[in-house]
């Protein structure tokens, strides 16, 4: 059952996914997918409204013998959920399919609705449980605003479903070149014992986006950066980096070690922050306004689309190595990477000038674009005489498997039938994100940057650059 | 120099550089065979291009075999200012050269971009997205730099070496002076220079006599004359060497106080080997730049 089956989400990801596990015959045999929105509409717009959302989205061909068998599947109820009358047609829509297809009870609940909408709906849903079957909730971000209604919200999943149940989504962690992360470090034997404070210098990570808020000024302006990718996508993506090496690849296992880096995460000062919000510049060639000129945007918003800090996670392991991370919206361009920066070598013997185009070793992880990852060492330029510089290797996903790349969510909707909630988010963990954010926010409250403090289409304010300056690094070049 | 043995091209009109993502990406896996080892991609730099249309012939033929030598990322920019649209246009070519002893082969990228109207005017924010990550980025101008203007200042911005090719501009020595006041941003080679290079080789053999010429009739461009004088006089320490210019498509000669210097041994290089030899080169080059200052003087 996808709740908010009207909205962008299910257009763009969810039934597209739908469309290619169905096709790569990974749904099981007895299925039903049940849209529910505030939208008029019956079964027959639903398919036709779907199946245009698949020709335009899906990575797949589109093939009508495969969108019939699952189109045949498909129905849609239209209500706000806020009437008995709604949830009774919706129950007996489920006992229905329940007995024609032979579900056995088995549910899974996608809520892809804002967030306001969620009590009554898991409320609703707590109370008419199937008494058969499993059952999995699947509940989108932005999970909270802050710590307090984060445990609000965790309260009231908790009211009805046990945490077994709960499927908090973080689409990031879906990503192949993310799971790959966990592949680079524990199936080879080369990294993990230079996976420290003793070989790495510091760790860089960019989760850089060339796009504007596009429609969405009303839940950005509330939100920001630091809501919208520092707190869940950002701090995961560190969290897989720095983690101890989990004893088995369970759910509980991994979301363990995960969960000890964040409870590690040293709370930056107001210094190891830098914040900042687009103004008008180029992108792609053409001018783009500025954040406060975007539609719904107040003129002069406070709100950051920008945000670099330096963490540090206090253990054993990373003791007094930086983590520099940075995200925004409409950077130079669109990038997800984790570059593990390591020492200089001690003594190289060579002349200056022979090795004056050579870097430290950098072992850079595509998240996207360019899936894969490259490994920055040195080498001799072929002739007379030692010169020295800095060469790729690189692996790249597109070169080197002849599948193609599957969405994150196909393998998310995938695990969470299948009942692994290895790449979903614990409740821990979510409140242990809140409790750094809430800690940087509090800090803002006390200064009134001068926005804006970037132009579109630039690695963002100055003062990000300063950020490493003081340290004597620099961000990656691009 | 060989061809490569696998070429494959995508195109597309009034694209997005995350269609130019993709199309790369349908590329390699076009490429990629079932049951062989994977191509390689790997990079030495990214080797931007910036080709007004009146250089394109010549701008390709400078390609021609720098995949083989210098794997990279290359980036030909065609500003088309006054087209009367205002798009950009795609063509994307993955070339692979077999590796000998080896099934695998190595895949160089060349992505040519058509900046149709105010596309042209913010070229850095065009090229960024495609930059490859961490890796020194050459832009090759080809034609004078229209000094000052926001496409320039960018790519300047940008790029770690400025290559230019002073033979291809006109009124010298007068856009020195605008060329020097580059040299404090990015490192600068240019290919007339880089074609003295067996000739300067040659006159400096002829100290300490050298040290008291007064004039240097250069049989060749007005670059080379300019820059080979420029360079006399840095050198020396001395303002008063003269130029003589007799101008000639390359260069054929010298004479110094009317005596014919020696010819040097060898043949000139073709183009491609010194776009080559330019980008094997990381830092600045003082002796250019003292040369620069000195012929614009």
């Amino acid at each position: 059952m996808i709740f908010g089956a009207s909205g962008d989400l299910t257009h763009k990801k969810l039934m597209p996914a739908l469309y290619s596990l169905m096709l790569r015959r990974l749904l099981p045999a007895k299925f039903a997918v049940v849209g529910v929105a505030r939208t008029d509409g019956d079964d027959d717009s639903f398919r036709n409204d779907m199946k245009a959302a698949v020709q335009r989205y899906a990575r797949d061909e589109f093939r009508e013998d495969v969108w019939g068998d699952l189109a045949q599947s498909m129905h849609y109820v239209a209500t706000d959920f806020a009437d008995d009358g709604g949830e009774n047609t919706l129950q007996e829509l489920l006992t229905r399919c329940d007995e024609e297809r032979g579900l056995g009870g088995n549910r899974v609940y996608y809520l892809a609705v804002p967030p306001p909408a969620f009590p009554t709906i898991v409320e609703a849903l707590g109370k008419r449980r199937s008494a058969e079957g499993w059952t999995r909730l699947i509940v989108e971000k932005p999970f909270g605003h802050d710590l307090a209604s984060a445990r609000e919200l965790n309260h009231l999943l908790w009211k009805h479903f046990d945490e077994q149940e709960i499927f908090r989504i973080d689409h990031y962690l879906g990503k192949e070149t993310v799971q790959n992360m966990n592949a680079l470090r524990f199936s080879n034997g080369i990294f993990e014992p230079i996976w420290n404070r003793q070989f790495i210098d510091h760790v860089q990570i960019t989760v850089a986006e060339s796009i504007g808020i596009e429609a969405r000024a009303g839940y950005y302006e509330r939100a920001g950066a630091i809501r919208d990718i520092f707190q869940n996508h950002l701090l995961q993506l560190l969290a897989l980096t720095a983690m101890e090496p989990p004893i088995d690849f369970t759910a509980e296992s991994v979301r363990n070690e995960k969960v000890k880096v964040l409870k590690a995460l040293h709370t930056p000062g107001p210094k190891s922050v830098v914040r900042g919000q687009y103004g008008r510049g180029f992108i792609e060639g053409e001018e783009v306004v500025g954040y406060r000129e975007e539609e719904g945007v107040a003129p002069d918003s406070m709100t950051e689309t920008f945000v670099a800090a330096k963490l540090y996670v206090d253990n054993w392991r990373w003791a007094d190595t930086p983590f520099y991370v940075r995200m925004g919206k409409r950077l130079a361009r669109r990038e997800t990477t984790i570059a593990i920066q390591f020492k200089r070598a001690p003594h190289p013997p060579f002349g200056e000038t022979a090795s004056e185009g050579l870097r430290p070793n950098v072992l850079l992880v595509h998240v996207q674009p360019d899936e894969g990852v490259s490994l920055a060492i040195g080498a001799k330029v072929p002739g007379q005489g030692m010169q020295i510089r800095t060469v790729h290797m690189d692996f790249l996903y597109g070169g080197a498997f002849r599948t193609g790349m599957p969405e994150a969510y196909e393998r998310l909707i995938l695990d969470t039938m299948l009942g692994d909630g290895t790449l979903f988010t614990r409740a821990d963990e979510v409140e242990e994100q809140w409790l750094l954010v809430d800690a940087i926010v509090a800090a803002w409250q006390r200064d009134r940057p001068s926005f804006p403090n970037y132009a579109a289409g630039t690695w963002g304010p100055p003062s990000a650059d300063d950020l490493l300056h003081r340290d004597g690094r620099s961000w990656r070049r691009h | 120099m060989s061809e490569p043995s696998l070429l494959e091209t995508w195109e597309g009109e009034d694209v997005r550089l995350a269609d130019v993502e993709a199309g790369l990406a349908a590329l390699r896996g076009a490429t990629a065979e079932e049951g062989r080892p994977p191509n390689i991609r790997t990079s030495v730099m990214t080797h931007l291009a910036w080709v007004p249309e009146e250089w394109t012939g010549p701008a390709h033929e400078a390609l021609a075999g720098m995949a083989e030598r210098h794997p990279s990322r290359t980036i030909l920019l065609d500003p088309m200012p006054d087209s009367g649209k205002n798009r950009i246009d795609a063509a994307v070519t993955l070339e692979c050269y077999p590796i000998a002893g080896s099934e695998r082969q190595v895949c160089s990228e060349v992505i040519e971009l058509t900046l149709h109207g105010n596309r042209a005017k913010a070229p850095g924010s065009v090229v960024q997205p495609l930059l490859i990550s961490d890796l020194p980025v050459f832009c090759r101008w080809r034609g004078e730099p229209p000094w000052g203007s926001p496409e320039l200042e960018q790519l300047v911005g940008i790029a770690d070496r400025l290559i230019v090719d002073s033979t291809e501009w006109d009124d010298l020595p007068y856009p020195y002076r605008r060329l020097s006041e580059l040299f404090g941003r990015t490192a600068v080679s240019d290919i007339a220079w880089a074609r003295t290079s067996r000739w300067r080789t040659l006159l400096a053999s002829l100290w300490p006599e050298i040290a008291d010429v007064g004039t240097i009739r250069v049989h060749g461009t007005a670059a080379q004359g300019h820059l080979l004088a420029g360079w006399l006089r840095s050198r020396l320490d001395r303002d008063d060497v003269a130029l003589d210019l007799v101008e000639r498509p390359t260069l054929e000669g010298i004479d110094l106080d009317g005596q014919a210097a020696p010819f040097p041994p060898g043949d000139p290089p073709a183009p491609s080997d010194v776009l080559s030899d330019e980008l094997d080169r990381f830092g600045r080059d003082p002796v250019y730049e003292d040369a620069v200052r000195a012929a614009a003087r």
